[in-house]
């Protein structure tokens, strides 16, 4: 019990002090959970969005063969599907007709697409809810497309995508395969790609191979490696990530140095104080460990939940403009809260630990000092 | 009760600043005595008186309190044998700054454990008993001399010491505040209270309430 | 005390958010399965989150034969292309 009352005392002290240099104190705290913040909500929102796409992409095409003419991507024919169907082990080989469209009325890029089964009639087209946010439209509206001819052809609207699918369906207009071929001139036995189904999963590597040998100028897509690719899409450690986070961890070593060097002489003259009036070494460091684990971990905390209402309730607001980049058309989701526990540790002993430790450090420098040096000035 | 053989205290020792404040002191205190250490500022009082409150350790010679050796006890004892057995008033009062009165009179005894309440309590008491009562929530800073000086009086006798240790305690104070200065003196004598003080303010050193007077010069005792 | 209160107030909403993804993780899965189907039904392979270039609209899709306008190495073209590594099909 003398221990808890011990601790309750010396914090209290430690609050009361810190209270003092409300300013800078505050300032401090302000700073620090700014930084917590925004490295908290990166670390949420990338984790989070990773964790979606892996578990929407799952049911992505198996394999997908795409043609490669001149080193681009071509058209490719249906003769390939029928060849590729003979290979043991695959169960169907279908062709996907999809492709992108500039509307230069608002300058957005949509994705054209058949499906393989469109419920409604020639003319009639499904968009996604970024396509209607962005051309200002919604069910039952004309909307015009220019075709490969120059001509204005008019599609009426005939269903909005539903909004839970927008991370995936944002800019989709879905239309008929007709109409597709019409608007864009291509040829009946022409597809974009294919989709390939495999019935045993072990054999997608093996028959991927078989069809890149079979097929010398086409190049399979495995669904593994398309759930890779966005496990990498967001991966912590990339890019601006970095640049913010190495961002964060210089304002931490300014906040350290300070601390480490900027023992003022009117602390040092507290300490004195507290030593003549028999505190011992070990009660000023104990003192200093809550002084450093009070800013710490309150700004710990604070910056952890606006980053939680930042990123999970306001679907990471401040992140938009990056995100957003040269888009006119951006979905509008909200993401799952899934955290990684083990992302909050580390996230917890990078901050709190090595600002305790700095605070602690030079208090023990001016600690071992004879109690007496106050006596003497 | 404390009984100091052949002290010697040398700052910076062995450079060219090479300083001897304290230079061979023989010295017995009795127990519930006031003893005044007299002399010019420089002659070694602060030294010997923070030497004699275990502050810092001599260069040389023993220190008996009570039955015990002190000068070799670790640094974790010493500070505890300080902590229970003296109250320090500094000359300059020493309050820190930006915290009320009674959170002052409280330091010293935060890392003894004691429940919040009660340790509240007992500062409260304190303050009362010197008739700062309503002070107890002014900062430090705002309070005059003379109630800095109670304040700090009361800080030195938060943990109950039976030796009590004021260096130049009236060097701040006007004849009227030293004379209420020696007052409380006489009031904690009463109480049994071991005195010791270093002074050279004649309103202290010719105090009826001086038990004996330590003359000291050059860092030597002269009588 | 006050601070301990702070303290116990931050935990606290800190406890009540854990709680909040637990929920909210249960709750999406119904959602999750929808857009399982629409991927699957639809045969999509990417997230729609950037639409300013093909490589960035369906970064699954980019390929490793074409050096310049499918190669997400262009780091200054969009912003988001700082959000992009290259991905794992083309690094190998």
């Amino acid at each position: 019990m003398a221990w808890i009352d011990k601790q309750k005392n010396i914090l209290d002290f430690t609050l009361s002090s810190l209270l003092r240099r409300k300013g800078k104190n505050a300032a401090l705290v302000c700073v620090y959970t700014v930084v917590v913040f925004v490295l908290a909500s990166i670390m949420f929102f990338t984790h989070a969005i990773k964790k979606e796409a892996m578990i929407i992409l799952k049911d992505a095409p198996e394999v997908l063969v795409q043609r490669m003419v001149a080193g681009r991507h071509d058209l490719i024919d249906m003769k390939y599907a029928d060849e590729i169907k003979k290979i043991t082990g695959v169960t169907s080989a279908e062709g996907r007709l999809w492709g992108y469209y500039y509307d230069p009325l608002f300058r957005a890029n949509y994705t054209l697409m058949v499906p393989p089964e469109f419920k409604y009639q020639q003319g009639e087209i499904a968009v996604g809810q970024g396509v209607s946010r962005s051309a200002v439209t919604e069910e039952g509206n004309i909307m015009p497309f220019f075709g490969m001819d120059g001509k204005l052809t008019s599609f009426r609207i005939r269903e909005l995508l539903s909004s839970e699918s927008e991370l995936v369906t944002s800019d989709l207009v879905i239309m008929s395969e007709q109409d597709f071929r019409e608007l864009f001139g291509i040829p009946k036995n022409r597809v974009t790609d294919l989709a390939v189904t495999v019935g045993n999963p072990q054999e997608v590597v093996t028959i991927a191979n078989k069809i890149k040998k079979q097929f010398p100028d086409t190049r399979p897509i495995i669904r593994e490696e398309i759930i890779r690719t966005y496990d990498t899409l967001f991966d912590w450690r990339s890019g601006i990530m970095l640049v913010v986070f190495s961002g964060a961890l210089l304002a931490f070593i300014i906040f350290s140095w300070d601390k480490a060097s900027g023992l003022s002489a009117e602390e040092r003259k507290e300490i004195g104080i507290l030593k003549a009036t028999g505190w011992e070494t070990a009660d000023v460091i104990l003192m200093k460990f809550w002084e450093g684990t009070v800013i710490s971990l309150t700004s710990f905390l604070t910056g952890m939940i606006f980053a939680y209402v930042h990123v999970f309730f306001s679907s990471a607001a401040l992140f938009e403009p990056v995100l957003k980049g040269w888009a006119v058309l951006y979905p509008q989701f909200r993401l799952v809260p899934y955290i990684n526990a083990y992302q909050v540790a580390t996230l917890f002993f990078l901050t709190v630990v090595p600002y305790t430790t700095a605070t602690i450090v030079p208090t023990w420098r001016a600690a071992i000092v004879d109690p007496d040096s106050v006596m003497r000035t | 009760m404390i009984v100091l053989e052949s002290v010697k205290k040398v700052f910076n020792q062995g450079r060219p600043n090479e300083l001897v404040a304290v230079a061979d002191a023989s010295l017995s205190i009795d127990a519930s005595k006031v003893t005044v250490l007299k002399g010019p500022s420089g002659s070694g009082k602060t030294t010997l008186l923070s030497i004699i409150g275990c502050m810092t350790r001599p260069t040389a010679g023993r220190i008996h309190l009570g039955d015990r050796e002190i000068t070799s006890l670790p640094e974790r004892f010493l500070t505890a044998v300080r902590g229970e057995t003296f109250g320090f008033i500094f000359q300059q009062f020493n309050l820190i700054r930006g915290i009320t009165a009674l959170e002052n009179v409280m330091i010293p005894a935060y890392p003894k454990g004691e429940r919040y309440g009660i340790l509240k309590g007992r500062a409260m008491g304190l303050l009362a008993m010197f008739n700062l009562a309503d002070k107890s929530a002014s900062k430090a800073e705002w309070l005059s001399g003379g109630e800095a000086q109670r304040v700090a009086i009361a800080r030195a006798l938060i943990n109950n010491p039976s030796i009590l240790i004021a260096d130049e305690p009236t060097a701040h104070l006007d004849t009227k505040l030293s004379g209420e200065f020696m007052e409380i003196m006489a009031g904690l004598h009463r109480q049994g209270r071991t005195i010791i003080i270093a002074s050279h303010d004649p309103v202290v050193y010719e105090s009826s309430l001086i038990n004996r007077t330590v003359e000291m010069r050059d860092g030597r005792i002269v009588q | 005390m006050i601070y301990l209160a702070v303290v116990f107030v931050q935990s606290a909403i800190a406890a009540v958010l854990a709680v909040h993804a637990m929920t909210a993780i249960k709750a999406a899965g119904p959602r999750l399965e929808r857009e399982n189907s629409v991927v699957s039904d639809l045969k999509l392979t990417d997230l729609c989150l950037f639409t300013e270039a093909r490589y960035t609209r369906h970064p699954a899709m980019a390929d490793r034969n074409t050096a310049f306008q499918d190669y997400p190495f262009s780091f200054e073209h969009f912003p988001s292309g700082s959000l992009i590594p290259v991905p794992e099909i083309v690094r190998k």
